[in-house]
């Protein structure tokens, strides 16, 4: 579906666009649907005239949604810096904890560490008018609000597997590893729990969905699975035929290399579950302008934000978008969100972290 | 200068190194972030870094690989030293700017070309399989890693030890000739030992080098899992989810540990330091040692030099950057494309980026040499306790791995109320990479003074003229070449720096290494190796311009 539908967001981002320009000549008037109060908020951040957003993913990703939003609110003048989610969470602490300024809005994939500054009271509430449209799991106490529904999948070379090898559930993959586990040595590669956290919160994800984790866990240790920090390295890899299997790779990426080397790269929406996740944004209290931040939040979960996003495999969050994710011929049932909330907070306790990752090695090598 | 400028200049600098150093020495003593108010003192950092095995098997990593990449980067570089200033080397012009290629391609993206040449699935690797049915290497271990890193470093000590050997006279070496030694011979117990506190102070930095090691272990290091000290930062982070700056500051205090004993080896073996003058009140002519037969051996070592560390993982990089899939099974003519190339040019800022690099790298790095000049005439030809302060502190900043010393600085800015408005401007990143090279700068610039013989100054002096008068007159005219070297690697250092600024980057001054490491964290690699191939193309055609017009001048 992704190709076709991408190139149709796109003919109807470039239809739309005069009409945009066209919209935010007439005197920024307030998005359908909303409250006419919300003209207060515009006028508010007009004011404020800027708006600075740190954010984990990169620029080039998202600047049809920045451009989007640029049109529409043509006075604030945006300045979006992305940097890796520890250093945005380094350089947030650090900075609201000198007062001299910080950013507007914090967005990041590294889920678990938003959701901690949030618990520790560096967010400030405020009720978007398109949380109507979000399903219950992606808003905590309207502070953290997620804003993508993004698949964790399998990944396999084209090239390299056979067709009739590509698992299609967990158990697949536990059953193919174990029984070819010659044929996959040193093939098989996905995060390394220990040094990067993404790959910890998928894997513990996993550990909760499923109790035959640990099977394929230890399956994939019996293969000599390689393990990485970055999703860079992996899909390259993948591609390559260094490796030919990928689990719990991040599905907007590996969908991005899909599209461009369409031969190489298989993607699979394993069928028992799979997990979403999704990249939380929140306004920090100390925001110098909060009213720009609310403006671009808004436009973000808004559809003309969320289909930019589709538009780069980052699936809508949105109930009434779901028809347009990678996920939508999935059963409902199937798909496993990582719930916004105290949930995340778990594994940062330090014993049971490193209990998990206790668990994790012995798994690894087969004990 | 006199004694009062010289103790400011001095207490100057110690105030700008020590402040993120004791910063972070600090920080190790706390129990949570020095920021917030609820820290108390406690040894807690100290006991669970000393109680990791992850730890020790990071820190032994480290050293291995420190002293493999030493041994192997010192006599390689000081040997093509000799040969490309003091020999008649057929072609020595044209090799020279491509010596330095390795050092001006960023460290990640230079690992990830060897992957994709000598890599598992790589283009020679697949060749070599066709050939002999197996692949006779694996790029993952330790051992290549060493190798792999030994030989991208040979640029450094090449440019420490050249830019001394270009200012020695050729008495002592046709002195040489002529008593029936070879060129080799001449190289090894005449030339070399000319230039030993060049070389001994590449050894010192490379050494220390290989400690903050960051990329190449990065990329390269990964499928096995091999941890270094600037690795370890990172699964120490992960390893508690949060990052845990007391813990970080630990590792930093046991690098210091080890840099002063250095410090103080390096002080021990040049404590004559005048043995090694050699520019002297009567001038001597320059001629190259012929070579003759030799030259033919020696041709093949650099071209095999080249060839590795050079030709086999660019032609990777910018192969890949022309395909859009590459490995097993792939035809490469059937992949070729210029969409990378398309889609870079729709990337935000990109102009803006490399506008930046080019500022920092060109005007920022000639700004910096002119510190490290003015620190360096600070302490000539005085022997005090202020210059012997002064040798232990330049080190320090480059015992924080980049991350560590990026977060300092920016810490130091933040917390200083008269700086923090300059901390997200191009002044602020610029301080930062000045203060983290100052080692290599400060030693770049001291090399070349300590050929001096003290007679010119004396001279100078005796004549009537200032202080001042003979340092700007005298000594730095005496050192152009001196600091045309250290521009040109201070130049390449900054352009290829990221790490340092991380943290004072913001919209506006963002600079090409950023960009990279931003996208190659997404996994568009595409975009990543097409800005690396313009990168090495914009950097290739300054350095083939500079050795076209600027040869000459050095005489």
């Amino acid at each position: 579906m992704s190709r076709k539908f991408a190139l149709l967001v796109a003919t109807a981002l470039t239809i739309a666009s005069p009409l945009l320009t066209a919209a935010a000549v007439q005197a920024q008037s307030v998005p359908a649907g909303y409250d006419p109060a919300y003209a207060k908020i515009i006028e508010a951040a007009n004011q404020e005239g800027a708006l600075s957003i740190y954010s984990a993913t990169d620029a080039a990703a998202v600047s049809e949604l920045l451009k989007g939003f640029e049109a529409l609110y043509p006075k604030i003048k945006l300045e979006y810096a992305d940097q890796n989610s520890t250093e945005m969470y380094n350089r947030f602490i650090s900075e609201a904890a000198a007062n001299s300024g910080t950013a507007d809005l914090m967005w990041s994939s590294a889920m678990d560490l938003q959701i901690k500054l949030v618990n520790d009271g560096y967010a400030q509430p405020y009720a978007s008018p398109e949380v109507k449209t979000l399903p219950a799991w992606a808003n905590w106490k309207n502070e953290a609000y997620g804003t993508t529904a993004e698949p964790i999948v399998f990944a396999y070379n084209k090239r390299l597997v056979a067709e009739a090898d590509v698992p299609k559930t967990h158990a697949d993959l536990t059953k193919l590893l174990t029984d070819k586990a010659d044929a996959f040595k040193g093939k098989v590669t996905s995060y390394d729990p220990e040094r990067s956290g993404v790959g910890f919160l998928y894997i513990t994800q996993d550990a909760q969905a499923s109790k035959s984790t640990w099977d394929l866990v230890k399956a994939m240790g019996q293969t000599g699975v390689k393990l990485y920090t970055s999703s860079g390295a992996m899909i390259e890899r993948l591609t390559s035929g260094e490796h030919t299997i990928g689990y719990n790779m991040i599905g907007s990426y590996v969908l991005e290399r899909q599209k461009k080397d369409p031969a190489s790269i298989g993607v699979v929406l394993p069928s028992d579950y799979t997990i979403i996740m999704s990249r939380i944004a929140f306004i920090p209290k100390a925001a110098k302008h909060p009213n720009a931040a609310k403006l671009f939040l808004d436009y973000l979960l808004s559809k003309p934000g969320q289909e930019a996003m589709v538009a780069r495999y980052m699936g809508s969050i949105r109930t009434d978008l779901a028809h347009i994710n990678p996920t939508a011929d999935m059963p409902e049932a199937m798909l496993r969100p990582i719930h916004v909330g105290p949930e995340l907070l778990t594994y940062l306790d330090q014993v049971k972290r490193l209990k998990f990752l206790k668990d994790w090695q012995k798994s690894l090598q087969g004990k | 200068m006199n004694r009062a400028t010289r103790i400011a200049v001095i207490v100057a600098m110690a105030i700008a190194v020590l402040a993120p150093i004791g910063l972070v020495v600090y920080q190790s003593f706390l129990d949570g972030p020095f920021f917030q108010p609820k820290t108390a003192f406690t040894f807690s950092a100290y006991e669970f870094v000393l109680d990791d095995e992850d730890f020790y098997e990071a820190l032994s990593n480290s050293v291995v690989i420190a002293f493999g990449m030493t041994a192997i980067a010192v006599p390689v570089g000081a040997i093509l030293a000799f040969l490309m200033t003091r020999t008649d080397l057929p072609g020595r012009r044209w090799i020279e700017p491509v010596i330095l290629v390795p050092m001006f391609v960023s460290s990640v993206v230079l690992a990830f070309g060897f992957v994709v040449s000598l890599g598992p699935a790589g283009f020679v690797s697949l060749w070599v399989k066709g050939w002999l049915g197996f692949v006779p290497w694996y790029l993952y271990s330790k051992w290549t890693l060493i190798v792999i890193a030994g030989l991208t470093h040979v640029p450094h000590v090449f440019l420490y030890t050249s830019s001394a050997l270009r200012s020695l006279g050729s008495d002592v070496e046709e002195a040489a000739r002529m008593t029936g030694a070879g060129p080799l011979r001449v190289a090894l117990t005449v030339s070399l030992p000319m230039v030993t506190p060049n070389i001994l102070y590449a050894a010192v930095l490379v050494f220390f080098l290989g400690f903050e090691l960051f990329g190449l272990p990065l990329v390269l290091g990964d499928p096995e899992g091999i941890l270094v000290l600037a690795t370890y930062l990172y699964k120490l982070t992960n390893k508690l989810g949060t990052p845990s700056y007391q813990l970080m500051a630990v590792v930093v205090v046991a690098i210091i540990c080890i840099a002063l004993p250095l410090v103080a080896m390096q002080r021990y073996l040049l404590r004559t330091a005048n043995r090694y003058v050699s520019v002297k009140g009567k001038a001597s002519a320059q001629r190259p040692v012929t070579i003759g037969f030799w030259r033919w051996p020696a041709v093949a070592v650099i071209v095999g030099w080249l060839a590795f560390t050079v030709v086999i993982p660019i032609s990777g990089l910018v192969l890949r950057s022309f395909v859009s899939s590459w490995g097993e099974g792939v035809h490469l003519s059937e992949v070729l494309t210029l969409d990378h190339f398309r889609e870079l040019t729709h990337f935000p800022n990109l102009v803006r980026g490399i506008v930046n690099t080019l500022l920092i790298a060109s005007v920022g790095g000639a700004l910096s040499v002119g510190v490290y000049t003015a620190l360096n005439l600070a302490a000539h030809r005085w022997q005090s306790g202020w210059t012997r302060l002064m040798d232990y502190l330049v080190l320090l900043p480059r015992a924080m791995p980049g991350l560590v010393a990026g977060l300092a600085i920016f810490w130091v800015f933040l917390f200083t109320p008269f700086l923090s408005p300059m901390r997200q401007t191009m002044v602020a990143i610029w301080v930062a990479y000045t203060l983290v090279w100052l080692a290599y700068g400060m030693r770049l610039v001291s090399g070349a003074l300590l050929q001096i013989g003290p007679e010119l100054e004396e001279a100078g002096r005796v004549v009537g003229a200032s202080a001042g008068r003979v340092s700007r007159d005298l000594t730095l005219p005496l050192i152009k070449v001196g600091l045309i070297s250290s521009w040109l690697l201070i130049f390449i250092t900054f352009m290829r720096e990221y790490s340092t600024g991380v943290y004072l980057l913001s919209p506006g001054t963002e600079v090409i290494g950023s960009l990279l490491v931003s996208l190659w964290g997404s996994g568009a690699v595409d975009l990543v190796t097409a800005l690396s191939t313009v990168n090495i193309a914009m950097i290739g055609c300054g350095l083939l311009l500079m050795s076209l017009f600027g040869k000459r001048s050095h005489g």
